[in-house]
């Protein structure tokens, strides 16, 4: 009797829980929103008394213990002894999943019916999982954050992760993982803002048997949106590794012969025409969701016409206002953007450290990048690790004392092109390699124009009143492709930038000697 | 049969995209114009990373001294999407390569050119736009 009222009482239990979820319109439970583990779990999967650089925890292992082999638990102990050096995390590398998932710091859903984008706080790091049914396309190359594929199954959402490397870890304790790693996680929304994380890990070279975690995440209220943590650029600009420009966040001082700043000289082209064939999504509004690669024209190595040189591919060219093509320099940040061209100044570009590319340079290096798109957002992740949000459902920028590197992107539709204006910049970023200069007053406002089913033209409108005398504006052709992205771990095995620093600061020996 | 297709798919996508997909991160910067070198010698390792992936190569020189090079190429992504995978440049592959040394004077440099033993081109970055186009 007990039991049946136990059953019965976990049958209502379910249907009021079904009723209780936000759903999408194709009837899931709609994920999206900014969420976080609850409690600091993601210390020590396992029981453990507080440590110096770690809270106590009960542990969310389910079931006491991880199952390590012989030779995995002694390789456990030791990463545990060497936790300070070891830990990925700690050299601002990427997370790997599922911890990740379980970090001190909020992240954000965006779903669709074929995909979900889990967006992070922590270095602006992505994962995607892809609910179309389709195979990837890499499987078997590894990854950090593993290769994700998810299906519905009822209410909760089901997800294989695998393609793992051997270098992440768990959690700060060194509990650890082969590259035979399998996850296969389970999102199960019991609330509106309760979203049951369970987890079976399973890697025979390493654990007896499969293993599961049991966590919590909670929807974070009252955030208009995540912002950015990038670990290792704050940890280069505090040990002096990284100097930054006079002229980023705050307050710049304003160059002894700036010229006034002309608003009114900005005359871009009209925009081009919308194809009669692009696609739509069922709201009615253009679909640029997808898979992208920029027909960038060299301009990550000249936004003028600049020829290339030795190791230096040409630049075609892609400023279209002033009709010129040249940008609108006041004399002194034209001296400075010629100096940065030297060998020892390419150390002083922020992406040869690996931090992240910015607005617009993200949309012309050479990496593809891929759009999801939602009723209210669009995320675009790039293939160099980084994710960038436009709001469609926000009017108000963040508060002025909030900088960021990619800045706070406000979206809008105009009959069928997207219009996103950006502010919030922190004016660290350089525009290319060849050091095109942006400062903490610039802002932005970027055209997407959908031409044909799978051709976008993009144009940015830049106005900088310390570096130029007037805004100016690019444009870009991008290119929907059959692809999907890759993962570029960059700073975890980039080995440039020390020879870098070596050019650097060998001519500065130079010039303190002479 | 679907693989090869989607693979063929994407090395012709891959080509089409050719320039935009290689990085040149501050190469001109770390490298020397001035000392161009052409190496033969066995893998010992490639790291098959981004931003740059790395063939680490012993070069025996005139004097019978062996000396163990990196050698940075373009982005593994690159690479992959050109159906290249770890599995054909595993350690001991003979290679000869061409590229600049590194400015610090150091066993390193930039390639621009791969080939294998077998006549295989691995493409392996710079601005050469004839290299670009090279497998």
């Amino acid at each position: 009797m007990l039991r049946i009222s136990l059953l019965l009482s976990a049958c209502l239990a379910g249907v009021v829980q079904a009723q209780e979820v936000p759903r999408t319109s194709s009837g899931k439970p709609d994920l999206q929103g900014i969420w976080q583990v609850n409690g600091s779990v993601g210390y020590d999967l396992e029981a453990h008394v507080a440590r110096h650089d770690m809270p106590p925890g009960l542990g969310i292992v389910a079931e006491g213990a991880i199952p390590y082999l012989p030779a995995a638990l002694a390789q456990k102990q030791s990463n545990f002894t060497e936790r300070a050096a070891l830990d990925p995390l700690n050299r601002c590398w990427l997370p790997g999943t599922p911890r990740v998932m379980l970090l001190d710091s909020p992240f954000e859903i965006f779903q669709t019916d074929t995909e979900l984008a889990l967006t992070f706080e922590w270095q602006q790091v992505y994962r995607v999982i892809y609910t179309n049914g389709e195979a990837s396309l890499y499987e078997g190359i590894e990854s950090w954050m593993g290769h994700s594929r998810g299906q519905w199954e009822g209410d909760t959402l089901v997800v294989t992760v695998k393609d793992f490397n051997d270098r992440s870890w768990l959690d700060a304790a060194g509990n650890h993982h082969s590259a035979g790693l399998q996850l296969d996680e389970r999102y199960q929304m019991v609330d509106a803002d309760t979203i049951n994380y369970e987890v079976t890990l399973t890697d025979p070279a390493v654990y007896s048997k499969p293993w599961t975690i049991r966590a919590e995440l909670q929807r974070q209220p009252g955030k208009p949106r995540i912002l950015e943590n990038q670990c290792q650029a704050e940890k280069e600009e505090a040990n002096g590794d990284f100097e930054r420009v006079d002229f980023s966040w705050y307050p710049a001082p304003v160059p002894a012969d700036n010229m006034p700043f002309n608003a009114a000289a900005s005359n871009p082209p009209p925009l081009p025409a919308v194809g009669a064939d692009i696609r739509r999504l069922p709201n009615g509004k253009p679909d640029l969701s997808g898979y992208f690669m920029t027909d960038a024209g060299g301009a990550n190595y000249g936004l003028e016409d600049t020829p290339g040189g030795f190791l230096m591919p040409d630049a075609r060219g892609v400023v279209k206002d002033p009709a010129d093509g040249q940008l609108p320099y006041q004399a002194w940040a034209r001296a400075e953007r010629i100096e940065r061209e030297l060998p020892h100044r390419g150390y002083d570009d922020p992406t040869a450290h690996c931090f992240v590319a910015g607005i617009p340079r993200s949309l012309y290096v050479p990496s593809p990048f891929h759009i999801v798109q939602t009723d209210n957002n669009l995320v675009f992740l790039h293939e160099r690790m980084a994710w960038r949000l436009v709001a469609l459902n926000r009017t108000q920028h963040l508060p002025d004392n909030i900088r960021l590197w990619q800045g706070d992107s406000i979206g809008r539709w105009q009959g069928d092109t997207l219009v996103v204006e950006t502010r919030n910049f922190n004016g660290k970023g350089w525009h290319n390699e060849v050091g095109d200069i942006m400062s903490h007053m610039q802002t932005m406002v970027e055209t997407f124009t959908p031409v044909s089913a799978d051709k976008v033209i993009y144009r940015a409108t830049v106005s900088d009143p310390i570096p130029y005398t007037q805004p100016w504006t690019i444009e870009l052709p991008l290119d929907r492709m059959a692809d999907e992205l890759l993962e570029v771990a960059c700073m975890e095995d980039n080995n440039d930038l020390q020879h870098l620093k070596d050019v650097r600061d060998e001519y500065r020996a130079q010039q303190g000697s002479n | 049969m679907k693989k090869t297709v989607c693979h063929l798919l994407l090395c012709a996508c891959s080509l089409l995209a050719a320039r935009g997909v290689l990085a040149h991160h501050s190469f001109s910067a770390e490298y020397d114009n001035e000392k161009p070198i052409t190496l033969s010698g066995k893998v010992t390792e490639m790291k098959w990373s981004n931003p740059h992936g790395w063939i680490y190569m012993d070069v025996t020189g005139d004097d019978g001294k062996v000396t163990n090079w990196a050698l940075e190429t373009s982005a593994a992504n690159g690479l992959i999407r050109r159906g290249w995978r770890k599995e054909d440049l595993p350690a001991g592959t003979v290679l000869q390569v061409e590229g600049w040394q590194a400015r610090n004077g150091s066993s390193t440099g930039n390639i621009r050119s791969v080939t294998l033993s077998d006549g295989r081109r691995l493409f392996a970055g710079t601005s050469n736009q004839g290299a670009q186009e090279e497998k």
